[in-house]
């Protein structure tokens, strides 16, 4: 049993995967995936709402895409922006590794922004959650919020830290750091306002899941080719990466 | 207390508690929240935090580019593994500092389709955006490790100054010392520890016999070795000094420990078993690939590009396979589950599965004939093959023929040949259908017969000859399909179904294999699992197997400055350390013969084999087939890397009598450094030179070029030079007065001596051969390519070192961190356009005919299924029982870590330890639940660590992630003049399985077990237990 979310985003678990506590698979994609059109109901132009969809097949678990974000957000030590959690299944006897890059899901109906008790936690108008740090008082309640371990208390700064989509990179033109970085090409980076844009087209097909999607939290991260009995929290075996908790960090 | 200050206490908490603690400190700090939210506000809302500041800025509409002029956007090379792949490095301008890496667009290992070369820097940077979306399309990355070893550059444990042991070898302390002292010492020798008189390089640099009585074993300057790793750019200025100004043959890499037994393997099957090439699968074409013994996007070289190549050939492309292994990694993806699939084996029986393979595909008439039945090129060509091999050619095999197991040649049959007897120009012999008749290979442009097993006459006698084919097909038919399902795990209707898949592509399908054939029958087995390419002749052809692309030569004779030779340059002699020459020809066989007994040898040769790192430590120790007086490691640690090497040499290697004088070059103390005399500290990736090449895996031409992006903080000479490899042998060879060094050290094209004072006077010159090679040379770096890369600091070096003509073109080479063929030019038709052009060994006769010294027998001249055995030829169970050790282990390649970067806290952070994978089947007969401790143990060693009980791994397999089990680089501070390195345990976490390597014990002096053929390291199959500790 994993106590904590550091444990959980690190671990590998080795899971049964009839055994695992999956989410009801009950939603159909449309349910968390949403039309472009229906994300964003206004016309394009100067709107945007920037989106990510994760192709799972395309991803190696290298967690290129962790350490760049590590690097590129001064994320301190043992916490995560982003992470590649690994876990090996095993179904009918033959086992199988599963591969989930995990980050903010940059939900439209965020759990993590009604608790905050001071407004620190907003949506901007392109879809990207964020903090302002000069806000925040670092209460952890959108660290307790969140259905996907996607935050945390950052403990160089003792504020709300989380996934930003590099902001500073995409108002910059630029690409988030996971996505210029990721090896396999499964992180694919866009507007889903423009229906030309790469994420717009693998949206539309439909066959994109989410995480959690019972919650209704409407997730703007998109997974293509995930097994639907995956998409719930995996209970592992902390076995294989377990925390450094006796680590002293000079 | 946080919620992180609660984790970091260990203390387990249930829920309540949790919640308990975390309310009351919540309570106080919203209302500190309410009393700080009444402060005055900026108007922009902090959202960015620590967030470097981008790079530049590009106009998603217009795609124009800003440059941030507080930083600097470098084209270089990664150094995190032997991949060397090209990345964008962004340093800190006013801190000097390298902020964060990614890829390099022009680079073919780093992007694909790498960016045309002809492209701007500025055009680049804007291909890397998100305007118009091009930055999906040429994204360019790096691994997650390449991405982390910024962090190397200012470890705590970086040795920037040169040291000299204090106390006993090994006791882990130094004295810093100024580079003029530690040359004057090593070069002159004396008391320098006050344990007695050290030959300085002066004395051993002598080309008197070694042993006048043995003039075979050659000067005395060999007993001066060098121990490298690989080619990270900078090796060929090493060989210089080492091989052509010294004049030592002893210079070796670490090949032997890393996939050399795969590696000897494709040697055979290429016919050199020197180089030993080696094909790919060309993955972006293939349909059906095995891999066994490798395991692409886990590990492997080149790295990202197989990964990506999988990746992509599994979701969007047409490519399906399958990975035979132990372990089950990071090749196989449950969203690719239709595409790819794990089928696990056990270790070291990779032969017996290629074995049953070649028999069904032999049995079952599936194997490409009209490629196999061609005698040579040319009727290759004309039949529209593109490859050939030997199949067809006649081997004799009467008994007890003086030329048993050697070719028929054309002389044989009293044609007229070119040249002498038994010579390259002697052709080979074939049979010509229809007529039956014997006829030269080089003879028919059309097909000979493939099958042959008959006696001819051959002048005056009737001789047994068989075709190299004929010899394959019996050695697969030694045992069934389903003894070779029994040894390898592999049921015989998946081995069957296999080769029928393999078999069902015609040229588009490949088998590959690497570092996993590195067991006590490694040759063999790699020898049988490349033969199976030859089989279907999918060599040279689009989707089938490849070879490299090659690189623009930078330490050739030309086109600009001959780097390749000098004046003076000595060609080394003698007997290499690790014996890998006849032993036949050498003066102790002769003296033995003489004596009526040539066999065996006092310790194994390895005929059939390049130099062997694994063999030098034996042979230094023990004197055989001479001691050194003095060893160089640079950048290498084969203590660590070496199964068993540490338990067998550690306390002679402390014995400064046994070997007096070691001289590390290398900017951390590893395990193998730990035991030097003298630390030349060295540069690290970002900080230096060099040029280097994609070991495999690209079809194009490319050079990777390296140059300083920062400057490195090292000492520096009292010429101020920094210290490091170049300025150190630089100075010991003009301290010597060796040539190839100093004044008149080299020439450029039109026979202009030239001086090579410093490191610059190689690598910039290199620069422009590289730049000028081939037909037409590169374009001249613009102002503004230049300006962007941070490249127009390197002008005035550049200007002062190359002629006006050269230097903007060097600086092309550098703003694009190396010169790339353009990617389109990678196929001809069906064909690769870049060929192996030489046969293919269905029966290789250097192997076939070359014996083991040991036991005096000749090897097997074509792939056969052999278990694992000792020097002596005997089988590892026949000394050690499955009774008494029924496990085995097998080294994992980790995702993350290598062989040196422990130290890297943000990849240790997230793969803190490596807890050993065991079967759930075996876990519950051994009562060992997840996370146990355990002891493995074998004849070698015994070790304690956590298990990982997983369905993931063969049942019988204790599997070992390597990179972990340090005891050096940080895991023990040394003490350093009156400084202490920190103490930080978690950099020992975990377990090395070489320290569970075995001893050779058929073997009397201290040596590790080697493949007894080529005398590669073993670490898969070691004979093992595992209990609860």
């Amino acid at each position: 049993m994993l106590d904590t979310r550091r444990d959980f985003l690190r671990a590998i678990g080795v899971v049964t995967v009839g055994a695992a506590s999956a989410a009801p698979a009950s939603a159909a994609p449309a349910a968390g995936a949403p039309s472009p059109a229906a994300a964003s109901p206004a016309a394009a132009g100067d709107k945007h709402r920037f989106a990510m969809v994760v192709d799972v097949g395309k991803c190696i678990g290298c967690q290129a895409c962790t350490v760049s974000c590590i690097y590129e957000n001064a994320v301190p030590e043992d916490s995560f922006r982003t992470i590649v959690s690994t876990y090996e299944v095993e179904e009918a006897g033959r086992a199988a590794m599963v591969m989930l890059p995990r980050l903010c899901n940059h939900c439209t109906d965020a759990p993590c922004i009604p608790v905050c008790p001071v407004g620190a936690t907003f949506q901007r108008a392109d879809g990207i959650v964020v903090v302002d740090a000069d806000k925040c008082v670092g209460c952890a309640y959108c660290v307790q919020a969140c259905p996907y371990d996607a935050r945390f208390i950052n403990h160089v700064t003792r504020k709300a830290d989380k996934c930003t989509l590099c902001a500073h990179r995409v108002e910059a033109g630029l690409l988030p750091a996971c996505v210029e970085s990721c090896v396999g090409g499964a992180r694919i980076f866009g507007d889903l306002e423009d229906p030309k844009s790469a994420v717009s087209k693998l949206v539309a097909r439909g066959d994109a899941k989410v995480l959690k999607p019972e919650l209704g939290t409407r997730p703007h991260v998109f997974y293509l080719g995930l097994d639907e009995r995956l998409t719930g929290k995996v209970e592992g075996e902390p076995t294989l990466w377990r925390p450094s908790t006796t680590e002293q960090h000079t | 207390m946080d919620r992180r200050t609660l984790l970091k206490s260990g203390v387990a908490v249930g829920g309540l508690a949790t919640f308990a603690v975390g309310y009351a400190d919540t309570g106080r700090k919203v209302v500190d929240g309410v009393v700080d939210s009444l402060a005055p506000k900026a108007a922009a809302a902090n959202i960015h935090g620590a967030s470097l500041l981008p790079e530049y800025t590009v106009d998603p509409a217009t795609g124009a580019l800003a440059p941030n002029a507080g930083q600097q956007v470098s084209y270089t090379m990664c150094m995190g593994c032997t991949t060397y792949c090209g990345v964008r490095v962004r340093v800190d301008k006013a801190s000097g500092r390298v902020v964060r890496v990614a890829g390099n667009p022009f680079h073919p290992l780093s992007t694909d389709p790498a960016l045309p070369p002809e492209t701007s820097i500025r055009d680049s940077f804007v291909a890397l955006s998100r305007q118009g979306e091009q930055g999906l399309r040429d994204r360019s990355t790096a691994c997650g490790r390449g991405a982390a070893m910024l962090a190397q550059m200012e470890s705590p444990f970086r040795i920037t100054t040169p040291l000299k042991r204090v106390g006993p070898r090994g006791g882990a302390k130094w004295q810093p010392i100024p580079f003029e002292q530690l040359l004057a010492e090593v070069i002159e020798g004396g008391n320098l520890f006050g344990e007695g008189h050290v030959d300085g390089l002066r004395a051993i640099h002598s080309t008197a016999p070694i042993d006048p009585a043995r003039p075979d074993l050659g000067p005395k300057q060999n007993q001066l070795a060098f121990l490298s790793s690989t080619n990270e750019g900078r090796e060929n200025f090493a060989k210089r000094f080492v091989q052509q100004a010294f004049g030592s043959i002893n210079f070796v890499g670490h090949g032997a420990y890393c996939g050399g037994s795969y590696r000897s393997g494709s040697g055979a099957v290429f016919g050199d078993v020197k180089q030993m090439p080696h094909a790919k699968p060309d993955f972006a074409n293939a349909e059906f690939v095995i891999f066994c013994g490798t395991a692409p996007a886990n590990a492997g070289n080149p790295f990202k590009r197989q990964g990506w190549q999988l990746a992509r050939g599994r979701t969007d492309g047409k490519l399906d396979y399958v990975v035979v292994d132990p372990v089950l990694g990071h090749s196989d993806s449950m969203a690719a589950r239709h595409r790819g699939r794990w089928i696990p084996i056990r270790p070291s029986t990779d032969g017996a599965f290629a074995m049953a393979m070649i028999r069904w595909i032999i049995e079952n008439r599936r194997y490409d004939e009209k490629f196999l039945a061609q005698p040579n090129a040319k009727a290759a060509t004309a039949a529209g093959e593109p490859s050939w091999s030997n199949a067809t050619h006649l081997v004799i095999a009467e008994s007890n023929h003086p030329r048993e197991g050697f070719f028929l040649r054309a002389s044989d049959l009293g044609l007229p040949i070119e040249g002498d007897k038994y010579t390259d120009k002697d052709a080979f012999v074939v049979v010509e259908p229809g007529s039956g008749a014997l006829v030269a290979h080089d003879g028919p442009v059309g097909p000979a017969t493939l099958l042959v097993d008959a006696s001819f006459a051959v002048g005056d006698k009737t001789l047994r000859l068989r075709s190299s084919f004929d010899l394959l097909r019996e050695s697969a038919d030694r045992h069934t399909i389903a003894d070779y399902a029994a040894e390898c795990g592999i049921p015989a209707e998946v081995i069957e179904g296999l080769a029928r898949e393999f078999s069902s592509h015609g040229k588009k399908a490949a088998v590959n294999s690497h570092g996993g054939t590195m067991a006590g029958n490694g040759f063999y087995n790699a020898f049988a699992l490349v033969t199976l390419n030859t089989l279907i002749g999918n060599l040279n052809a689009k989707g089938g197997t490849m070879a490299s692309g090659g690189a623009f030569p930078a330490e050739g004779p030309g086109p600009r400055y001959n780097l390749a030779s000098f004046d003076g340059a000595v060609t080394p002699k003698g007997t290499p350390l690790s014996r890998n020459v006849p032993y036949e020809r050498s003066g102790e066989f002769k003296i033995k013969k003489d004596a009526g007994k040539p066999y065996p040898a006092a310790q194994p040769w390895y005929p059939a084999a390049p130099q062997l790192g694994t063999e030098w430590f034996s042979a230094a120790l023990s004197g055989y087939p001479y001691a050194l007086k003095a060893l160089i490691l640079w950048n290498t640690n084969p203590i660590y890397g070496i199964p068993g090497l540490r338990a067998q040499v550690d306390a002679p290697l402390k014995d400064p009598k046994r070997l007096p004088l070691i001289i590390a070059i290398d900017p951390f103390i590893n395990e193998t450094v730990a035991y030097a005399d003298y630390i030349v500290p060295d540069s690290l990736l970002y900080e230096s030179w060099g040029f280097a090449s994609p070991w495999h895996g690209v079809p194009t031409r490319v050079s990777t070029a390296r140059w300083p992006v920062v400057e490195p903080p090292l000492a520096k000479t009292k010429d101020g030079e920094q210290v490091g490899l170049e300025s150190f042998f630089i100075a010991c060879a003009k301290a010597l007065g060796l040539p190839g060094f100093g004044a008149n050290a080299m020439k450029d094209a039109a026979g202009t001596p030239l001086a090579l004072d410093r490191g610059t006077d190689w690598y910039l010159r290199a620069a422009a051969n590289v730049a000028f090679a081939g037909q037409k040379p590169v374009a001249d770096a613009s102002d503004d390519d230049m300006a962007l890369t941070g490249v127009d600091r390197l002008v005035p070096l550049l200007q002062a070192t190359l002629k006006d003509e050269e230097w903007r073109k060097a600086a092309h080479v550098f703003t694009r961190g190396g010169r790339y063929q353009p990617v389109n030019q990678a196929y001809q038709g069906d064909q690769m356009a870049q060929k192996f052009p030489r046969a293919l060994q269905v029966y290789n006769e250097q192997v076939g005919t070359a014996r083991s010294a040991v036991t005096g027998q000749r090897f097997v001249g074509v792939p056969q299924w052999t278990a694992p055995a000792f020097s002596d030829g005997s089988a590892m169970r026949q000394h050690f029982s499955t009774a008494e050790w029924p496990m085995l282990l097998c080294s994992q390649k980790s995702v993350l870590l290598n062989s040196y970067s422990i130290g890297l806290d943000r990849l240790r952070g997230i793969h803190v330890d490596n807890p050993v994978a065991l079967h759930v089947d075996d876990a519950a007969v051994l009562g060992i639940r997840n996370g146990d401790h355990v002891r493995i143990s074998t004849p070698g060693g015994s070790v304690v660590g956590t298990a990982l009980v997983r369905h993931g791994v063969m049942k019988g397999v204790i599997a070992i992630e390597h990179g972990y089990g340090h005891k050096e680089l940080g895991a023990r501070p040394h003490t350093i003049g009156a400084t202490t390195q920190p103490v930080k345990p978690a950099l020992a976490a975990g377990i090395c399985l070489n320290d569970l390597g075995l001893g050779d014990p058929t073997r009397k002096e201290p040596a590790v077990w080697l493949d007894p053929v080529v005398g590669t390291a073993v670490r898969q199959g070691l004979p093992a237990r595992i209990a609860r500790a």
